[in-house]
Order: C-alpha cells, then structure tokens, then sequence
C-alpha cells in the first residue's frame, strides 16, 4: 500500500510548475461507518481552479470521500474518520474548525436536485441570509441575480423569481441548486452525480456551467459516467474498493493508465 | 333446530361438495393432463362451489334482514282487512256524533287564531321605527299562548271522544259475537302509530313462544296470523334456496370444459366482493346521514333554522303542563357553539405547541434509543379511554385550578370549568399531533436536509427554515384532524366542563358543547317527537358538518402535500 500511495503522489507532483496550486491536500484519510471501513488511506492533492473527476464502481468509496471534505459524514450515525485533509493548509478535521464555517466555503451539489419548498429567489437567497452575506435587500438582489446569472439560469427565471423552486425542471432544478451553492461564494464546490437523475440535453447545460465555473472555483464532481470524466474534468482519480488507485491528468488516465484496474474499468471490463 | 339452520347447512355440504365436483370434472375432462386446462382445476372447483352456494345463502341473507318485516307486514294487512266491517262501523259514528264535531271544529279555530296572531307578531317583529310596540308583542304573545292552550284542549277532548266511541264499537262488536281476529284487527288498526308497533312486536313474541309483556285473546289471535306466515315464509325460503343450490351446482357444473376460463370468472366475483364490502361501509355511512338529516328536518319544522342556528338562549326544556313559564324551550345553539369552540381553542392551545415540539424533538434531535421508547409511551397517551381523563380532568385537574385561581383572588371559581376540560382534552390529542407530525417530518426528504446542512445551515435554522415548510402543509393537516377530534370528543367535556350553556368567553366558568347537549337530550327516557330531543338530531347534523368540512380539508392538504414529495 505505501508504494501505491509513493506512486500517486509522485505522478501528481509531476504537473507541478505550470498548474494551479494546490487546494485540497489529504493525507492517509480513512472512513469507517459504524466500524465497516469504507475508504482506506486516500492521499490525493486537487488543484484550485480546475475540475476533478471521481470515478470507479458504486461502493467504492469516491461519494464518501466527497462527503469528507464538507464534513457531511458528521451528519451520518456511526461515521468516524481520521487522518489529514487540508483546505488552503487548514485542517478540515480539527476540532477547532465550525462544519458550519467550513461549508459555507465548501459547497455541494447533490445527485438529485433538492430545491427547498420555497420561491426560487429565497432558494438562492437561503446561504446568504444564514450567513449574513447581505447587508441591505439590495445587496441580496444583487447576489441573487448574479449567482442565477454564474449557473446560467437568469434568462429563464429572471421573470418568475417567486415561482416555487419545485416548478422548475429537472435540469434547471439543478442549476438552481448550483446557483444557491455559489451564492454563499465558496472556494470548493463539490459535485455528487450531478446529471445522474437529468436528461442528455440538462446535462450538456450542466456540463457547459462546470467548464465555465471551472476558471474561479475548485471543483470536485463524482461520476459514474466516464465520457462526463472525460469531457469535463482536468485530472481524474479512479477509486475502487475503499483505495485511490490511480490519479492523475484525464487524458492520461484514459489513454494510457497505469494500473490494471483501472484499465479494466475504463474498457468496460467491470463496474 | 330450525329448517333455515338445516338448510345452511346443507347448502354448505353442497359448497364444499360443488368444489370437488368442479375440481375432478374439470382434471378428468382432460385426463389428468391439467397443463391442458385454461384454469387450474381448484379455479374450477371455486367457481362451481361460488355459484353453489353464493345465491342460496345471499336468499338465507336477505330472509334474515327483511323476513320478520314481510310478517309484519303480511300480518298487518291480514288484520286490517279482517277489521274493515269495524272501521266502516266506527266511521259511521264518528260522523254522526255531535260532540266528536263540535270538539274538532273548535280546534280547528283555534289553529287558525294562533296561526294568525302569529303572523301579526311576524309582522310587529319585523316593524322599524314607530310601529314598534314591545307592549302589544307581549300581549299577543299572552293572546296565542291562550289559544294556543285551549285548541291542545280541543284537540285533547276530540282524541278522548274518539277512544271512548272506539271502545264502544269495540265492546258491541265483542257482545255481538265478533271473532277474535277481528276484534285484533279493529285495536291494532284504532291504535296510534308507536302502539301498532308495539302490538305487532307483542304478537311476534308470542308466536315465537317468548313471554310477551302483556297478553290478551286479541294478541294471542294475531299471534297465530304471525305464526302462519312465518311458517310460510320459512319453508318457501329454504325450498328455494336448496334449488339455487342445486340448481347453480348443475349449471356451473356442465360449464366445466378444459377452454372454460374458470380463473377470470373467480377473479372477477372476488372483485365484486370487495366492492360489495367498501359500498357496505359507504352505504352505512349515507344511512347515518340520511337519518340525521330526516329528524333534523323534523325539528326544523318547529324551530326555524335561523333561531336554531344563531339563537342566543339554549334551554330545551319542554313543558309539563301547558301554562308552565318557558313551556315552548329556547332552541339557539350559539352558546354550544361557543362552548365548543372555546374547549377546542384551549385543547389546541396546549396540543398544538407541545405536539408540534416533541414531534420535532422526536424526530430531528432524539437518538434512535430514545425514539424507540418515547414514541410508543407518547401513542399510549391516546390509547386512554376518554373516561379516564374525564376522571383526571374532574379530580385532580379541576380542584387544581379552582385552588390556584382562588389564590390569585379570583371569586366563585368554579371546579368544572372550560379550562380544565379544554386543558385535560388538550393533553389527550397531543399524541395525535406529535405522531401524525412526526411521520410528516420523517417523511420530508433527506435530500432536502443534506442541501441546507451543506449550505452551512446549523440544525435548527435548517428545522426552522427548510424541514418545517416543507411538512407544513402535513402538520396543518394533522392539526385539523385533532381540531375534528377535539370538537368531538365528548367524555371529557361531559364530566368536567359542566353543563351550563352560558354564552362566555371566559375559560374559568362552566360551559356545555354541542356532544354534550346530545348526551344529555338522548339519555333516559324520552318522547321521539318533541323538538327538545329532535334537537339532539340536528345538533348532530352541525357537527357532522363541522367534522366534514375539516376532514375535507385536512385530507386536501395532505394529499397537495403527498404528490410534491412522492
């Protein structure tokens, strides 16, 4: 297991120069729910300002990893997770550290779209009010209109904006929840399947929205489909059974992997 | 044992017998090979033992609810046949009896001199400005509460001269050698509506060997008319039936070939029994409504619905004698109405909060340890017998606040009073708004909590701001469900509220409710056709109307609710 590790981290450093820096930095980071361990010594660094791409067979490991970095595992009964995981050098783990804090910098897109029973302005308007973001109804205007405007969904909606978020479509639903992430202007987003539960033409918008986002935010996006690793993403890591088995740039990893499984698993072998 | 039990059970042997029949018919008209059959040879063998048994026993069924009726009936005019020669005697007389005339012409005047005296008080009622005269309202009123006395006076001597030439045709009739039948016939036929009944009940006991209460020659004559029809009806019922039975075991059984499709035609008649049970259910609730609705159109044929309806004194009391003080009662529901609404405020003052809370405590704070105990103790909460809170709510809860409101100086505090029934009552629906909310809290999605937590929301703003609309609509729902229960709840109000209808707004004092004021309208005994207990009917129209409308829109919410979420 060491090697393996030696080795990933020795092929990330490989981009060193002419990448962003680093943002996310995990060192030897195991989860476990109630004593069944469910990701084993994951060492992985994802630079800012470029997407990620998780992928590998369902159970693997790769959404448990994600919900890491939020500290959503603190919500689940029975989750208990050590080692290191830095943000900008801080260490997400520590006591010290408000998850509350903590996500309103890391924010998180899940597989289905989960607009609140409210109107589609106070959706967007939910992150900033909890925070305190905006001093006047002005300034909430503003933040509103320009994170609909960053997830591209102003011109459709700009007229309806006390519509209940629910009355949208699947893929505007999702874009709506991406614009209520970015609302609270996060440095991390993360993406749980984003597109799992839309249609192709939802998740070609989908996928236009994570390029364009791609050049302010560090963005983690979990997927089980390999051409939407492909398309969007920078860098790739496969995860199977629990470990990170290989990482590296994406058009590396599907052209010419250096693992066997990951091998089998781009070519459809399993998974 | 009886012909009817003999022939159920033979029917039943021909059942289980049409089942074998259906099920080896069916195996040896292909020989054993049952691949061959369209059905499965027990599908066979149920649809020849249904079609042997269902018709005979839906006959035996409708013998046993419409078979004593069709005795009465058949009895009745057997009798009223027998006594025309009487009636016609009696009509006779009737006519030219002077005094019998006299007496009804009187009370026919003075009908009308009420009813006029009425119209005049309708009209100075109804008067604005100067024509208003409270003095001349009185004295009318003093005016057709006399006639009104003496045309009851009236009508009283003409229904006694009516007994007495009755009786008197009667006893001629019996010198000059009638026969008992026709003397059964003249007394069942002369007797006022509840006594024919009776009568006719009477001689059903006899005929069926019990001790009637009262026994005479006249009773023991109809009795054997029972008898005879009831003997006929019995034997020609399970004649029939027994050729149903074998009739439906032939017919089906020469239906029996490999092709018949035994399965479909099983299938269907399950479906219509299940239909036949929920019609069942909805048909008895119609029946309810219906016999509400006819004795309350009865009761307002005397109390016009707007007194009843927004009447501020509520004093059924019917007078004894004629020239008693209040002898018409005071027929406005305002105070039950008030007094209900009062009770149910305090109830949902205290359920409401308390319910909501520990539903939300329940189901987003509590570990899963305390979960699994709290929520069943809470559900034993309902599970009470309203009998005991009442017990609580008069002993323990009532001196309580009597001694506490007597303490912050309050005078004359009384111990049944609306706050301890309402609060007592408040304790009772709390687990029916901490259950029914807490499977609505569950049952807003994960996802939904998983989004507001990952905006950085801490667990209350998330309860307060996103999982609370979103079960919203469902705990409105719940609520007014409680509201439905607590506006019919009855024991509690009854033994601590007290029984007082006083309009007040006032939760220290003694207050009645509309279940109540049933209660007591209907308990002990009671003449069916005076408007004091006809009222009990119509106040249980209102609240049927009440519950109705509240069901009606909790179910609305809830399922708005349901197709957002599913």
């Amino acid at each position: 297991m060491p090697d393996n590790q030696s080795h990933i981290l020795d092929q990330n450093a490989g981009f060193g120069e002419t990448e962003p820096p680093i943002k996310v930095a995990a060192r030897d980071v195991c989860v476990a729910y109630d004593g069944k361990q469910a990701l084993n010594h994951v060492s992985i660094d994802i630079p800012d300002r470029s997407v990620t791409a998780f992928i590998g067979p369902s159970g693997c490991g790769k959404s448990t990893f994600l919900r890491c970095l939020n500290r959503m595992n603190d919500t689940i009964e029975g989750a208990r997770v050590t080692g290191s995981l830095k943000i900008d050098g801080a260490e997400v783990n520590d006591k010290s550290i408000d998850p509350v804090v903590l996500r309103a910098s890391v924010g998180m897109v899940f597989q289905k779209p989960n607009p609140f029973p409210k109107s589609i302005y106070d959706n967007v308007a939910y992150g900033p009010r909890i925070h305190g973001l905006a001093l006047s109804r002005n300034d909430l205007d503003g933040i509103v209109e320009s994170s609909l405007k960053k997830a591209g969904l102003w011109e459709e909606v700009a007229d309806r904006l006390n519509d209940p978020g629910t009355s949208l479509s699947g893929g505007q639903q999702q874009r709506l929840v991406i614009a209520r992430a970015i609302a609270i202007n996060p440095e991390v987003i993360l993406m749980d399947e984003p597109c799992s539960a839309l249609d192709p033409i939802a998740t070609a918008k989908i996928e236009e929205l994570i390029d364009e986002l791609r050049e302010n935010y560090c963005i983690i996006i979990v997927t089980h489909s390999m051409q939407q690793a492909a398309r969007v993403s920078q860098r790739t890591a496969f995860f199977h059974m629990g470990t990170l088995v290989e990482f590296g740039r994406t058009e590396d990893i599907f052209t010419n992997p250096r693992d066997p499984r990951t091998q089998d698993y781009i070519t459809g072998r399993f998974g | 044992m009886s012909v009817i039990a003999i022939v159920a059970l033979m029917v039943i042997v021909m059942l289980a017998g049409g089942f074998y029949v259906g099920r080896a018919r069916a195996i040896g008209a292909v020989n054993g090979n049952t691949v061959r059959l369209h059905s499965l040879p027990n599908y066979h063998g149920y649809y020849v033992a249904i079609w042997t048994g269902l018709p005979a026993f839906l006959l035996l069924a409708a013998y046993g609810i419409f078979g004593g009726q069709a005795v009465e009936r058949l009895t009745f005019s057997e009798l009223q046949r027998e006594a025309s020669a009487l009636n016609a005697r009696l009509e006779e007389r009737l006519l030219s009896d002077a005094e019998y005339e006299e007496f009804r012409g009187a009370a026919l005047q003075l009908r009308e001199r009420v009813n006029a005296i009425g119209d005049d008080m309708q009209r100075l009622r109804s008067a604005r400005g100067e024509e208003r005269d409270p003095a001349r309202l009185e004295q009318l009123q003093q005016e057709q509460r006399e006639a009104l006395n003496s045309a009851t006076a009236a009508e009283e001597a003409a229904i006694g001269r009516r007994a007495e030439l009755v009786a008197a045709v009667g006893s001629e009739a019996e010198a000059a050698g009638a026969s008992m039948r026709q003397l059964a016939g003249f007394e069942l036929v002369q007797a006022p509506r509840e006594q024919r009944q009776l009568f006719l009940s009477d001689a059903m006991q006899i005929a069926n060997g019990a001790l009637s209460s009262r026994e005479s020659a006249e009773l023991n004559a109809a009795a054997r008319i029972v008898a005879r029809y009831q003997d006929r009806i019995r034997y020609f019922v399970a004649v029939l039936a027994l050729v149903f039975a074998a009739g439906g075991l032939l017919r089906t059984r020469s239906q029996v070939i490999p092709d018949f499709r035994a399965r479909n035609h099983v299938e269907r008649l399950i479906t219509g029994l299940l239909l036949l049970s929920s019609v069942l259910a909805i048909l008895t609730t119609v029946g309810i409504v219906f016999s509400l609705l006819f004795e309350s159109i009865r009761f307002f044929s005397t109390v016009p619905v707007s007194e009843f309806l927004f009447g501020l004194q509520w004093s059924p009391q019917i007078a004894l004698r004629a020239d008693q003080v209040g002898q018409s009662g005071a027929f406005g529901a305002v105070p039950l109405f008030a007094g209900t609404a009062l009770i149910t405020l305090i109830a949902m003052a205290v359920a409401v909060p308390i319910g909501l809370l520990s539903a939300i405590y329940l189901s987003e704070y509590a570990g899963p340890r305390f979960r699994a105990t709290a929520k069943p103790v809470l559900e034993i909460l309902a599970g009470i017998p309203t009998v005991v809170y009442g017990f609580f709510a008069l002993l323990t809860v009532g001196p309580a606040i009597r001694g506490l409101f007597t303490w912050l100086g309050f005078d004359d505090v009384v111990t049944q009073s609306a706050l301890s029934a309402g609060l007592v009552m408040g304790v009772m629906i709390i687990p029916f708004i901490s259950s029914l909310s807490d499977d609505v809290i569950n049952s807003v999605p994960q996802t939904l909590r998983d989004g507001s937590y990952a905006m950085g929301a801490t667990r209350s703003e998330t309860i307060t701001r996103v999982v609370m609309p979103a079960a919203l609509p469902g705990i409105v729902g719940a609520i007014l469900l409680a509201v439905s229960r607590a506006v019919g709840e009855t024991m509690i109000v009854v033994m601590a509220a007290g029984q007082g209808a006083n309009l007040t707004a006032n939760p220290l004092e003694s207050v009645t409710t509309i279940t109540v004021q049933i209660v007591m309208l209907l308990t002990g005994d009671q003449e069916f056709d005076s408007p004091k207990t006809l009222s009990a009917f119509a106040l249980g129209l209102v609240l049927f109307v009440i519950t109705l409308i509240m069901n009606v829109i909790a179910l609305r919410v809830v399922q708005r609710y349901r197709e957002k979420y599913d």
